[in-house]
C-alpha cells in the first residue's frame, strides 16, 4: 500500500493503519532495532511500540517520508531501552559507533554554547546537507543506521579502507563544524 | 552525557537525509547487464544439457517426465522478494519489480465470492470424520481439480459439478478458475503457494488435444499420457507428486501409483509455506499438556503476546489470527469447552466463520497471549464418496459418466480415483503447508478484558487464508 493510502488510514483512525505500517515497514523497523538492541524480543518490543507511537502521534504529525519518521521512532525507543537495560553494556555494534563518534566532540569549550538534542541535530542536519551526498549517506548509514563498515562497502560499492577514511573525514568536519558553530555538547 | 545527546541529535536529522542513506543505489550500466546476460544463458544451456545427461543415465525424472507429458504446466515466473526488503540494504529496482508482481496478482483477487456454499460444503464433508485424527483440506485445491474435472465433461456429468461449485457457465467457471489461481500462485522465495493439478491418461486414450490445452493454460494443469500400471509412469507419477508437494509428502508419495485398470487419473496437489508476521521465539517455548480426547500428551508450546490481536467469537466457538508475512493469515478457532471440532463443522455459524472470517463482525482488538503447539499434521482424504454425497455422481460412473470432450465418444470412461494429500507444519519460523485455543473465559461471549490468553491445549481447527481471503487450508489438530 502506497504510503499515502496509509496515511489516509491514521487519519481516519483506522486500525487497518497499524497492518499496514508493519506489512511495509515492519521489517525496516525491526533491522534497526536489532543492530542497536541485538536481542530479538527487546527488538520486536520496540518494532510494536513504534505502531503504537505512530498511531498516537498521526495525526496531527503528517511525516513524510512516513519510513524515516518510523524510523526515527524505532531507533529512538531502541537507544532507551538499551540505556535502561544496562548502560554501561552497550551492544558491541553501537559501543563501536560510540568511540568513533567521540571524535566529533570539539574539545574547546569556552565559547560554546549549550543545546538541546533537537537543536543539535538541526545543526548536524545543516552540515550534512553541506556534504558531497556520498559522505553524508556514509555517515548516516554508519551512526544512524548502524551498519558495519563493511556493509557500508558494499552497499555503495567502495572500497572498507575508502568508507573507513570518509567516515574518519567526516567526523573531523564535523567537529570542526561544531566548533566554529560555538556548539557545546 | 555527551555521546548519548550526540547519538541522539543525529538520530533526528532531518528525515530526507535519512531517507536518502537508506536506499540502496541502484545497479548501473546497461552494457554491464548486457555482458552479464550471456554467460547466464551459456549456463542455462549447460544445466539443461545435464538434465538430459542424467536422464539418461535414469536418474532424473526431466526426461521421463517429458517421455509422458502431453501438457507440462508452466507456472507464471514470480519477482523475487529481496531477501532483506524493508531493511536497510535492499534494490529499489528488485523491490519495484516485486511490488509489480505483487499488484498483478492482487489484480485477480476477490473473485471467490460465489465460493462460500462450496466451502462451507465440503469442508464439512471432507472433514467430518476427525473424531480422533488430524485432517487436512484445501478447498481451493479441490475447487480447481472440480472446475478441471468440468472441462473434460460434457452433460449432467458437467453440470453435477457446475452446480456443486455454483458456476453458471462452464466459461464463467474458467475465467473464475484462472483467476483465482493467479490469485493465490506465488513463488517469489518468501511465499511459496503452488496449487497443482494433472490429469493422467492411459496410453491408450485418443484425447482431444484442445481440451488438453485448455487445462495447461487455464488450469496449469500438466497432463501425461501412459502405459498405466507400468513401472516407469508410476515412477514419473511418484516423481510429478513429489516435485510438487515439495518433497514433505514422501511418505506418501512414494507409494503412489495407477493400476493397470486406471483409464483416468485426476490428482491435485498443494504446498504453501510462508514466514509468520512476527515469528515465535524458541526461548519462550514451554512443555504443557495437550487434553486430546483419548488423554493428555506433553507438546511444545510456541507462545507469543501479539499486542495488536484479534479476537473472534461464535455461539460454540472462539478464535484468534496471526498474520503471515506476504500472504494471508492463520486462523486458529477453538471449540468452546463440550464442543468438538466435529460439532463445529456441522455448525452453520462457525462453518461460515471458517470459510470467510476476514468480515466476522464478533469480534475485538486487543492483546493476545497466544499458546499454540507446534505440529505436523497430514492426511489423505479420499474425495470420492463426499463427492458423490455433494450430487457429483456421474464422472465416478462409466455407464452415466461423459467425458466426450476429452476422449470422445466411444470411449467410456469413469474417475477411478479422487484423493486428496495435504500437511501442514507449523513452528516458530511459520507454516509449511498449514493450529488451537483454549479461553480461559467460557466461549460465546465477548472477552470481558483488553488482554486474552488464548491456549491451545485441546483439539482444535485451524484455516489457513491466502492473500486474497480465500480458505487455502482448513485442518483439524487431534493430535499434534
Amino acid at each position: 500500500m502506497e504510503e499515502k493510502k496509509i496515511l489516509e488510514l491514521y487519519e481516519n483512525r483506522s486500525e487497518e493503519a497499524i497492518t499496514q505500517t508493519k506489512a511495509k515497514y515492519g521489517a525496516y523497523c525491526l533491522s534497526i532495532a536489532m543492530r542497536i538492541l541485538q536481542n530479538r524480543e527487546d527488538a520486536c518490543e520496540c518494532e510494536n511500540d513504534t505502531y503504537m507511537k505512530a498511531w498516537n502521534t498521526i495525526p496531527p504529525k503528517k511525516p513524510s517520508p512516513l519510513s524515516s519518521y518510523l524510523g526515527t521512532i524505532t531507533r529512538t525507543l531502541s537507544l532507551d531501552r538499551l540505556r535502561r537495560k544496562n548502560a554501561m553494556k552497550r551492544s558491541e555494534l553501537v559501543w563501536v559507533s560510540f568511540e568513533e563518534l567521540e571524535e566529533c566532540i570539539p574539545s574547546d569549550k569556552s565559547i560554546q554554547e549549550e543545546l538541546e538534542a533537537k537543536e543539535l541535530a538541526e545543526y548536524i542536519s545543516t552540515f550534512l546537507q553541506s556534504l558531497p551526498k556520498h559522505e553524508a549517506n556514509v555517515f548516516l548509514n554508519r551512526y544512524w543506521y548502524f551498519l558495519s563498515i563493511k556493509e557500508i562497502s558494499e552497499k555503495y560499492g567502495f572500497t572498507q579502507s575508502k568508507v573507513k577514511m570518509m567516515l574518519s573525514r567526516t567526523r573531523s568536519k564535523l567537529s570542526d563544524y561544531l566548533s566554529k558553530e560555538g556548539i557545546f555538547i | 552525557m555527551k555521546l548519548d545527546k550526540l547519538l541522539d541529535a543525529i538520530g533526528m536529522v532531518d528525515a530526507e537525509l535519512i531517507e536518502r542513506a537508506r536506499i540502496t543505489p541502484a545497479k548501473k550500466s546497461k552494457k554491464r547487464h548486457i555482458r552479464w546476460t550471456v554467460p547466464v544463458a551459456a549456463c542455462l544451456a549447460v544445466i539443461i544439457g545435464l538434465s538430459v545427461f542424467f536422464s539418461l543415465k535414469g536418474n532424473t525424472s526431466p526426461m521421463i517426465l517429458n517421455t509422458y507429458a502431453i501438457a507440462q504446466a508452466q507456472y507464471p515466473e514470480t519477482a523475487k522478494y529481496p531477501t532483506s526488503i524493508g531493511g536497510l540494504i535492499y534494490s529499489e529496482a528488485d523491490y519495484d519489480k516485486w511490488r509489480e508482481d505483487v499488484a498483478k496478482r492482487r489484480s485477480y483477487m476477490g473473485q471467490g465470492e460465489n465460493l462460500d456454499l462450496f466451502f462451507k460444503h465440503t469442508a464439512s464433508e471432507f472433514l467430518k470424520n476427525c473424531e480422533s485424527d488430524n485432517l487436512v483440506y484445501s478447498p481451493l485445491n479441490v475447487y480447481m481439480a472440480l472446475a478441471m474435472l468440468a472441462e473434460t465433461s460434457e452433460g449432467e456429468t458437467r453440470q453435477q459439478i457446475l452446480d456443486l461449485l455454483g458456476a453458471k457457465s462452464i466459461a464463467a467457471l474458467r475465467e473464475q478458475a484462472h483467476a483465482i489461481w493467479n490469485a493465490n500462485y506465488c513463488d517469489d522465495g518468501a511465499v511459496t503457494s503452488i496449487l497443482g493439478s494433472s490429469l493422467w491418461l492411459d496410453e491408450d486414450f485418443d484425447y482431444n488435444k484442445e481440451v488438453v490445452s485448455t487445462l495447461a493454460e487455464n488450469y496449469y494443469a500438466s497432463v501425461f499420457r501412459g502405459k498405466m500400471g507400468s513401472k516407469s509412469y508410476n515412477k514419473t507419477y511418484s516423481e510429478w507428486l513429489n516435485s510438487q508437494t515439495g518433497g514433505i509428502l514422501k511418505e506418501y508419495t512414494e507409494k503412489a501409483e495407477m493400476s493397470p485398470e486406471t483409464l483416468l487419473n485426476l490428482v491435485t496437489t498443494i504446498y504453501f509455506q510462508a514466514k509468520w508476521d512476527g515469528e515465535f521465539h524458541k526461548e519462550n517455548n514451554t512443555t504443557n499438556a495437550f487434553h486430546k480426547a483419548t488423554g493428555d500428551v506433553n507438546c511444545e508450546f510456541m507462545n507469543q503476546k501479539i499486542t495488536y490481536g484479534n479476537y473472534y467469537w461464535g455461539e460454540k466457538f472462539s478464535a484468534t489470527s496471526k498474520s503471515l508475512k506476504n500472504s494471508g493469515s492463520m486462523w486458529f478457532i477453538l471449540p468452546d469447552e463440550g464442543v468438538t471440532p466435529q460439532d463445529l463443522l456441522k455448525n452453520e455459524e462457525a462453518l461460515s466463520f471458517m470459510t470467510d472470517p476476514l468480515d466476522w463482525e464478533q469480534s475485538r482488538s486487543l492483546k493476545v497471549n497466544l499458546s499454540v503447539p507446534k505440529f505436523d499434521v497430514s492426511s489423505r482424504i479420499n474425495l470420492t464418496n463426499g463427492l458423490q454425497r455433494l450430487g457429483v455422481t456421474d464422472c465416478f460412473d462409466f455407464t452415466a459418466s461423459d467425458f466426450s470432450p476429452l476422449v470422445g465418444n466411444s470411449q467410456p470412461a469413469e474417475i477411478s480415483a479422487a484423493e486428496h494429500t495435504a500437511r501442514v507444519i507449523i513452528d516458530e519460523e511459520g507454516v509449511t503447508a498449514a493450529a488451537y485455543t483454549e479461553l480461559r473465559l467460557a466461549g460465546a461471549a465477548a472477552p470481558p478484558e483488553d488482554e486474552i490468553d488464548f491456549v491451545l491445549d485441546r483439539p482444535f481447527i485451524f484455516v489457513i487464508t491466502g492473500e486474497d481471503a480465500l480458505p487455502l487450508f482448513i485442518g483439524v489438530v487431534n493430535n499434534p
